[in-house]
Formats: structure tokens, sequence, C-alpha cells
């Protein structure tokens, strides 16, 4: 198990979290690249029925931020 | 060209070019050591060794120096080619078998022991450095001796100037023979060559000489620091020209003067933070734990040197108690010059406090140590009682000296408590809050202007006329106008802006340039045709990603017509480029894999838009931001998430459809609520700039508050003072007053607001585009400490009356008394109401000046003399007014006896209860608001628990409301003096021209959009939008009676009602649930 990663979807704000992580990258800090982003207008936008779907679609986690 | 064949593949050069620059081209990896792209090669390590056919016979030559020729034949990875390394690591190995680089090639060729006899070297004599000093212009090193007696060295052993520790050598030593920690050690500690210190980070973290500022630095582009670049002071170097892509730099730049021809000019140069190092009593110089507020803010950032992380900086050990010190570098005429309070300290150590202890965790010890604790800011002392209630400790005491403790970090003090109690204690790190002040270069230019200064040497200014300087013309904004926090700053700059503007104002729009419309082709109905653009950012994305293969990949992906990569997609010619590639391969949907939407999109979509393309046809994968620069030691799957993200991207924008953006007239009308000091000041900057405006006030005459005060604490009449402003207002062609008038109801949104005023029973229509809501407060009629039993005991403001009217009795009193905060700062009312200390001090003095032999006192709980004000403290206690504390729970008893008003406080220094009888009380009731909840609901503008009206954000949109058109100012806002009134009064119409003079409103296209057979009426999208934008059609409208509907205008595209909607009703174009369900679906984890 210690070879497993999870896969991680998340929805991030597009004032808040989606520009963090821009910043993220600005600043050079260092993640794991299993994590595949889906910008949202507001996390007003999320909708119970995203994270489902990511789940089903093979995604371990699903992260929202905002 | 020159054309020749590596390893069987047919490949093309310059003439010039060396094996290695060609190979590398093809992505054909050849192993060196001492090859510098910088640097003219000299074949000394030898691993680069490739065989050569030239034709006849095979021999062995250095790849990274050998010149290419036309015919030749290359092998780089040949079974000679691997056996020739392998002796050349096995020797190298042998002489420095410690070296990590080398053990990884000797793994890499299946060396275990070299056969030959270890050496403990660490330098392979490879030469790199001593090309590379040469290279920066000093030729500090060199290779001497001979044979086994070479080395890298200096001339005759010594160290001498010519090396300036400028690192080179060891950036590029691939062994670690020569390493910065070295160059420290003997070099730059005993030569005093300093390292260079991050502004950004106060030093705590360095820098190269060529630097982007800070993260967030506009434009985020880097700099070349001349007073340390190495080419300035050599004239050699110039390694960075070699990277560059794009040949961006240009050390030959001069500074340029421009000039500039302008109407008005605003000053913004802020402020600098009191250096502490003068007070030697504080070891701020020689200890490394005794830091300054401004280094605490990069300790706690995460963006800081420590990651967010808290430590102290003498070990790295996370403190178990920090403690700060106030008013270092303010309220200071022993020490320093600063007698001014910098009005933020108190706010933002009681800010780094709390951050700390949730950093740190809620063991960590914070302890204030402070004067009077200053948090009369809107929402602050809520702030300051939640910090108490979290632990952090506030300790009324001005601590003299800091005491290095001896064998330890630790920091020792000694300070005199509230009970007079001699106590020592020890801290793990010390926070000196620093004051802010002017620097010198801002003094010496505020010279050259001639515009006057403060006793502080802030810029001068009037009351009435806050944001001007004494030069006409020349506006000013932020600190340099006083000490102020960034909300106050955001309401001088907006108030800056619109004194200029109104002085301008005939200028508007003289010079402005209408683009030319390309137009929009129709692709409704069309199957989809998907253009791929990947960036590469240079070598941003593509030192990383594998930019062609994701190209490729991405012309595999349904609806892909046309996939490719540009260098820089954002450069003026790929633009062009890709605008003609849209029209020639007809695309009808694009996607740039690059850097972040945030930044780019709207240039993108402005290149859809020459195309002829609606801007909502395309989409971006963050393949820079999100990917190369945060995956850097994983190009495989880099490239592989890359793929994922464009897959992503192309799967969205298939289903994207053209939006369309209403336009809107704006009525060029505003409607100004309240006529006080504050709205009249917006009404009349509106009506300068050439708005029609309308002032709606419900008593009888213009002046509000203003009415109630006698004059400001520079001596200005008020009176006469808004006697001017009221007789502009009036005169104004382009005001109407409507006084003795209310607003019974509002209709409608931004830029089309139609109002009706309701006056003695007559009612009046009011089309406008923007309204200002400066409805004010009033003084909190009080009960306590007898109030109303007494012709003695007054308000303030009663005082201010009778001081108008002269009355006699102010200069026979033998002794006055004042109460402060009477109804601030309790829990019913847990708000400072910011003016009353300064006001019951200057009526104190006035007082003073009508009969000096008259004892007067203020009872206080903090005096909150904030900025300049203070002057006004100190003059106060000269002249002999007596400031006496006293505690909320201990409050000062007001009897009437024996026909005296009687009041008995415990004294803060005595510890006493002190018996005054006052000839007259002054009560320094609260400011209240004029609740106003009609206002709000027709506004949708919401009011906080306190009553005071809410705006857009408490630092950034202190003088505008979320709701689009409406603005803020004034008492409703916050309790303020006129000063503050009068600037957001400006900064209110300010913000309201930004709208006005756009003419027209633009919808975004990507709003919510119901679908009104799908809708049950339920009304959750009405309930839930923060913006208003959902309403019921009219139950007798011809279509769809009683569906919900979402006004274009009024939607922000959240969000927010469309995962709400139980019937699905509502979709969010351009992100649409189809759309980011594909998104999912695509990210398919294969």
């Amino acid at each position: 198990m210690s070879e497993w990663e999870p896969k991680i979807v998340s929805f991030l704000c597009n004032w808040c979290s989606y520009g963090a992580a821009d910043l993220a990258g600005v600043s050079r800090m260092q993640y794991a690249p299993n994590i595949r982003v889906v910008r949202i207008p507001c996390t007003g936008r999320m909708s119970p029925k995203f994270a489902l779907a990511a789940l089903r679609e093979g995604a371990d986690a699903v992260w929202v931020s905002g | 060209m020159v054309t020749f064949k590596i390893n069987g593949q047919k490949v093309q050069g310059e003439e010039g070019q060396y094996i290695k620059q060609v190979a590398e081209k093809y992505g054909i990896d050849i192993p060196t050591l001492c090859h510098h792209k910088a640097l003219e090669p000299a074949g000394m390590c030898r691993i680069c060794t490739v065989e050569l056919f030239d034709g006849r016979r095979s021999r062995f030559v250095t790849a990274c120096n050998y010149p290419i020729w036309d015919g030749m034949e290359v092998k780089t990875d040949s079974e000679p080619v691997h056996k020739g390394r392998k002796l050349i690591v096995e020797l190298l190995m042998a002489r420095c078998p410690d070296v990590p680089i080398l053990q990884t090639l000797a793994k890499q060729y299946g060396i275990e022991t070299p056969r030959f006899k270890a050496e403990d070297d660490t330098c392979i004599l490879c030469g790199l450095c001593v090309r590379m000093c040469e290279k920066m212009g000093n030729s500090a090193i060199a290779l001497t001796g001979r044979g086994i007696e070479m080395k890298v060295d200096t001339p005759f052993h010594t160290q001498t100037e010519m090396c300036i520790a400028c690192g080179a050598c060891a950036s590029v030593c691939p062994t670690g023979h020569i390493t910065l920690e070295k160059i420290r050690n003997e070099i730059t500690a005993k030569s005093g060559v300093q390292l260079i210190g991050s502004e950004y980070d106060m030093g705590l973290k360095g820098r190269k000489p060529v630097y982007v500022p800070y993260a967030q630095a506009v434009p985020n582009i880097p700099a070349i620091d001349r007073d340390v670049c190495v080419h300035f002071k050599t004239g050699g170097c110039k390694v960075c020209v070699e990277f560059c892509g794009v040949n961006a730099i240009d050390h030959t730049m001069e500074d340029e003067v421009v000039e500039l021809e302008v109407g008005s000019i605003i000053l913004a140069p802020g402020f600098q933070p009191f250096d502490p190092s003068k007070f030697d009593a504080y070891n701020y110089s020689n200890h490394p734990n005794v830091i300054t507020s401004m280094e605490m803010e990069r300790l706690l950032s995460a963006s800081g040197p420590t990651g967010g992380h808290l430590v102290r900086l003498s070990d790295h050990k996370e403190p178990k108690k920090i403690a700060w010190f106030q008013c270092v570098g303010s309220r200071d005429m022993n020490r320093c010059d600063n007698s001014y309070c910098s009005s933020v300290c108190c706010m933002y150590a009681i800010k780094e406090a709390v951050i700390a202890k949730e950093h740190a965790g809620d063991d960590l010890e914070c302890a204030i140590f402070y004067m009077d604790m200053r948090t009369h800011g809107k929402d602050f002392e809520r702030f300051y009682n939640n910090a108490q209630d979290k632990g952090v400790r506030f300790v009324r005491s001005r601590v003299h000296t800091i005491d290095p403790v001896k064998d330890s970090d630790a920091l020792s003090v000694r300070y005199v408590d509230d009970g007079g109690n001699l106590l020592q204690e020890q801290f793990d790190m010390i926070v000196l809050s620093v004051g802010l002040e002017t620097s010198p270069e801002v003094v010496a230019m505020a010279k050259q202007l001639g515009i006057e200064l403060t006793a502080g040497n802030f810029c001068k200014t009037d009351t009435f006329e806050p944001v001007a300087t004494s030069r006409p013309g020349i506006f000013v904004c932020g600190a340099f106008q006083g000490p102020k926090d960034i909300p106050q700053s955001v309401v001088d700059s907006s108030a800056a802006a619109s004194a200029a503007g109104e002085i301008l104002a005939a200028g508007r729009n003289t010079r402005t340039r209408q683009p030319e419309v390309v137009p929009e082709v129709n692709v409704v109905g069309e199957r989809p045709r998907v253009g791929v653009f990947v960036c590469r950012c240079g070598i941003n994305i593509a030192g990383v990603v594998d930019v062609p293969s994701v190209a490729e990949y991405a012309a595999t992906l349904p609806y892909v017509e046309f996939a490719t990569d540009n260098l820089y997609s954002c450069a003026q010619d790929t633009q062009d480029n890709m605008s003609q590639i849209i029209k020639q391969k007809k695309l009808n949907r694009v996607v740039v894999a690059a850097c972040t939407p945030k930044t780019h999109e709207p240039l993108f979509q402005e290149t859809l838009i020459n195309a002829g393309l609606n801007k909502y046809l395309f989409e971006m994968a963050n393949i820079r931001n999100h990917d190369s620069w945060v995956h850097k030691s994983n190009p495989e799957l880099a490239t592989r998430k890359a793929k994922d993200l464009v897959r992503m991207a192309v799967t969205k924008v298939a289903l994207a459809q053209p939006l369309e953006e209403t336009e809107l007239q704006v009525n060029p009308t505003a409607m100004v609520i309240g006529g006080g000091i504050s709205g009249m000041t917006a009404a009349r900057s509106l009506a300068q700039q050439g708005y029609e405006t309308h002032i709606v006030e419900r008593s009888e005459r213009l002046g509000g508050q203003g009415h109630n005060l006698y004059k400001t604490i520079s001596g200005d009449r008020v009176a006469e003072k808004m006697g001017a402003l009221i007789a502009d207002v009036q005169s104004h062609p382009k005001i109407q007053v409507h006084l003795k008038t209310e607003l019974s109801a509002v209709e409608g949104f931004v830029g089309n607001f139609k109002s009706t005023l309701s006056s003695n029973g007559n009612q009046q229509e009011l089309e406008h585009g923007v309204a200002v809501i400066a409805t004010g407060g009033s003084a909190l009629q009080t009960e306590e400490y007898n109030y109303g039993q007494d012709p003695r005991i007054m308000t303030s403001l009663e005082l201010d009356k009778r001081m108008m009217a002269d009355d006699p009795a102010l200069a026979q009193a033998g002794s006055a008394v004042f109460i402060q905060c009477v109804g601030s700062r309790e829990p019913q009312r847990p708000y400072c109401s910011r003016v009353c200390c300064t006001h019951s001090i200057d009526n104190a003095l006035e007082l003073k000046r009508r009969n000096p032999d008259m004892h007067v006192y203020v009872l206080y709980r903090d005096v909150r003399t904030y900025g300049e004000r203070e002057y006004i403290y100190k003059e106060a206690r000269e002249k002999g007014v007596i400031f006496i504390r006293y505690d909320l729970e201990k409050k000062p008893q007001v009897a009437l006896a024996d026909g005296k008003v009687q009041i008995t406080v415990t004294d803060h220094v005595l510890g006493v209860p002190v018996q005054i009888d006052a000839d007259l009380l002054t009560l320094a009731t609260a400011v209240i608001p004029n609740r106003q909840e009609a206002l709000a609901q027709f506004f949708k503008v919401p009011i906080n628990d306190d009553g005071f009206f809410v705006e857009k954000h408490a630092k950034l949109g202190p003088s505008e409301f979320a709701t689009d058109g409406v603005f803020l100012c004034g008492l409703a806002h916050y309790p303020k003096p006129i000063d503050e009134a009068i600037v957001q009064g400006r900064a209110a119409a300010s913000r309201a021209v930004t709208l006005l003079a756009r003419e027209t409103v633009h919808t975004s296209g990507q709003i919510a959009q119901i679908d009104q057979l799908m809708c049950s009426s339920c009304g959750v999208c009405i309930s839930i939008c923060p913006y208003s934008a959902p309403s019921f059609i009219a139950a007798d409208a011809r279509m769809h009676a009683g569906k919900a509907q979402v006004n274009p205008v009024l939607c922000k595209g959240c969000g927010l009602c469309v995962a709400s909607c139980r019937s699905g009703a509502i979709h969010l174009k351009g992100f649409d649930n189809n759309q980011i369900f594909a998104q999912i679906s695509a990210a398919n984890w294969e």
C-alpha cells in the first residue's frame, strides 16, 4: 500500500482557492501531481452531484475549496 | 546549415556549433560535468566523449567542443562510448570517491569500486569555476600547479580583493568542492560582504540580483538590481542573457526621464516603518529574538521565509512565549521625535498575536504591553474582545529595557504593572510594534513640490479638504496624509481620485479611442472544431512538461482540428498568428494550454474576438501555475497531468456556446440619501464632475449632525465651514435638494433605478443610475450618570451648543468633568465611537482657554486620540487637564447631593476612590446609526448587529455595497470625525463616477438562466441569491406567471442558485452542468 497515491479531483473557487493554487505555482511550492482541478465560479456553484460524479469516475478523493 | 547524423538520425545545426548543442536541440542526452551554456566549452571532464565516424574510421571526441561538419556520423550511446565513459568515471571516482554526482554516474555505468587507488579529493579539476570566474570579469582563481600538484587556487594562495564573493564559482561547481557555505565562512564573514536581503521578507531571506520583488508583483517580471549585479561591478558575467529565450535582457538600458503633462497630481508615497535600532535598550540590533512587527508579519505569512511556521530566529525553535511592545517609535518624544500615534499598531499587534496562536496552538502565550489600547476602527473592538477571550494577555505598561538572559536565547523584561508592582518576566521572542513615519525622501519630495507638512512630517491638510495639499491641484492619500490603516487609505485614495476628477471633469473621454470591431461569426449549430495551442512559456512549461507530446496528444482528441505549440502564446506576434490560424482552419472553439486564466483569459479572449469568434468559446488549461511550476521534479507525471488538463479543457470547450453580453445604458443621474456633511460632499463632488444629483433629506435643512458641532481640533468653526458647503450645494446648477422628503419605494438596478420620493403626502418619481447612502447617525440619549436630572449634566453635543452660544456659565465653572465611553464599548454596544476622546479633550482645552483656573478632569478607559490627534492629548496634559482611568467593572458614580454634582471614581494610580464636585459634567455618549431597515430593504444592502450598513469589503470596498450602483459614506458606515466623513463622501462619489463615466454597463455572459418550464416556483433561488438577481415573474404576466427569472444585470454568475435549484431549472451559462460533468469524466485517470 505504500506506493498507493490517492487520485484527487478538486473544485476550486475562481476567486480564492484557484488564485491561491496559482500563487503556489508562482512561489514554486512543490506538491504531488495526482490532483486535477476543476475551476468553478464560486463554491456556491458546487453541487453534491459533482462530488459523486468525480468519485464514480474513479477519483479517490474530492476536495472542495473556496 | 550543416547536416549530419547522430545515432543514425539526420540532424541539422548551424555552422560553428558543437555536437552537444545540436544533440540538445534534438533531445539527445549527452552527460557532462564541465559544460555550461554561457561559457566556451573546454572539454575538461571528458564525460561527453562520443564516437565520431568520419567516413574512413571511428575515433573519440568530446561532444562539447567538437565543431560539427557536413556528413559526419556521431554515436552517443554505442558500446565503445559506454566503455570509454566508464573508464573516465572510474578514474574520477578514484580521485573523488565521496562526490555524490560521481557516485550516481558510477552506478549508471556499473562501477562498484574503482580499480585504482582511492584518494580523498573533491575537485575533479574541470576548471568550470575558473572559466566562470573569468566570465564574471574577475579571474580571481585559476588552475595552479602542474601534474598531481594541480589545483584551483588564488594567485600565490592569497585572498585578494579581486574576489567579490559573488558565488558564481560555487553555483557551477559540479562536485560541491566549492560551496556557498565555504565562501561565507572564509570570505564574506571576514571581509564584511553582506548577503542580499529580500526587501519583501524584511531581510529574513536572501534574494538574487535578478529577482521578482514578490510573488504578486505587478508587472510580474524580473528586475536586475544594478547595485549588486556582478555585470555592473566588473563588466563581465551577462550569463542571464544566454538563458533568456526572448532576448529581453539589455544591460545597457539607462534610466529615462519621462515628461508628462498632467492637470493634477496625487501623492501616495506611503510610509516607512520606524527603525528601532536606535533604541539600544531594546537590543533590536544585537539580539535575533527581538524583531519588528514587520518581520513578524513575514514569519506568520505562508509565503514568508519559514512558510508560516512560527519560529524564533536564534535557534529556529518554536517559541512558547511572545511579547509585543506597543508604541515603538510612536507617542514618544523621549527617544525619538514621533509624538503622534501611528493609529494601526494596536490592531496589527492583536492580529499578529491571534494569528500566532492559530499557527502555534493555544499553548503559545502572547502578551501585549501597551499604553492605551486603540481599537477604534469598525469591528476592531470586537476583535480586541475576542483576542482577550482567546487568551491574549494585555498588560498596561511601557517597558523600558529588554535584557538578554545569560546562557540562553530568552529575553528578560522588567515592568511595573497596573497595580504599581515591579515584575520580571522572560519571553522567547519580543516583537516591537513599530510605528509609521514619513521617509526623508518623501519629505524632500514635499519640499520640492512646495507643499506644507505637519509637525509629524505628514502632509498638511484642512479638515474640510482632507485630501487637498497646500498647493492647488496636488492631492494626497494614504499614510502620507496621516498614519492610517488600509480601509482609511482606500477611502482616501478614492477621495483623492474624485478631487482630481473634479478639476479634470472637462477633459473626461477626450483622449479615448474606439477599437475596431470585427464582426462575429455565427457558429451555432456547427460541429465543434477545436484548436489547441500549447504554450512553452519559454522554459517555464517546456522545461518540465514535454510540450510537443502534449500538442501531439491534443491533436488526437475528439473535435480537435488543429494543435500546435507556441514559444510564448501571449506574445503579440503569436496572438496575430493564432488569430490567422483560427480564421484559416475555421476553428470555432479554442483551448490555450498555458498559464492561468486569472491573468491571461482576457488576453486570449481578445484574440478570439479579433478572429471573429465569440469570446466564450474559449477555455484555458493551466499547465504552468498548476503543473510545470509545482511538479518540477516529476516531468513524466507533469506531462501526463498536462495531457489530462488539456483533455478536460477540450471536452468542456466542445460544449461551450456563444454567450451574449447585454449592453445597458447608465442613467447619468445620482441620488444621495442624506444631506449631512458626507452626503453633501458626495453630491457636490458628483455635480462638479458633471452629473445631475439629487439630495434627499428627511429633515427641513441640510447639514445633519454638523449643526451640533462647535469646532474642529484645528480650530475651524463648523458652522462657518459647513455654511460654505451648504451654499455650494444649494447654488449648484446640477444639484437638486429635496428637503422633508423620504424614500418610499425603489425599483430597478444598477444604472436604472426608479425611486419614489414622498414629501408631505406628495409622491414624486426619480430615475437615477446610482444611489449614495449617507443617512448618518446621532448621539445616544442616555439615562446613565443621572443625565436629565440636573442642568449641569449634559452630553458632548449639548456642551458644544453652549459653547456656540457663549454660555457665560462655562467660563464661571470651577470644575468640569468628562466621562468617556458612555454607551460605547459595552456589551450592548461593543464598538468604539471613535470621535469622543478627541472631542472631549478638545472641549476640555476649550474650557481651559475660557477659564485657565478651571479644574478639568477626563474620566476615560483608553484615550484614543489616534494619528496626530495625539498632540491635543499631550497639550491637555501639559495644560493641567487631569486624566483618570476607570474600568468597565468600576464605572464612576454620579450623585446629586447638597446641590452638588458629586462624582466618585477610583484613581488608577492611587487605587483609592476620589470625589470630584463638578460644575459641569459632560457625558461622551456613543454615536449610534440612524437604523434604516426600510432603505436596506429597498436597495438589498445589509446592516450589521450595531445598526451600521455593511460595506462591500471591510478593507478594499469601504465606500460601496456589494449591490452594484449603491454607495456608502459617513456615519451610516461607522462613527467618524468630520474630515473622515468628508473623505468618504468624496470616495463614494468617486466610486459612483467609475460607473457613471462608463455610460453603459455590460452584463457578463456567464450568468444564470432559468428554464421557466422546469421551474416549480419554490423561491429558493430568490431567497439564496446574495445579489437579489432572481425574482418571480408577476402573477398577471402573460407568460410564465409566478415562475422565477434572473435579472442578467444583477447576476454575478456565482452559481449558488444553480446548485440550490431543486428542479434543475437553472443553468449557469459557461459553467453549465453538462460542461462540469464532462470535465469531471475527462479527468479519467488512466
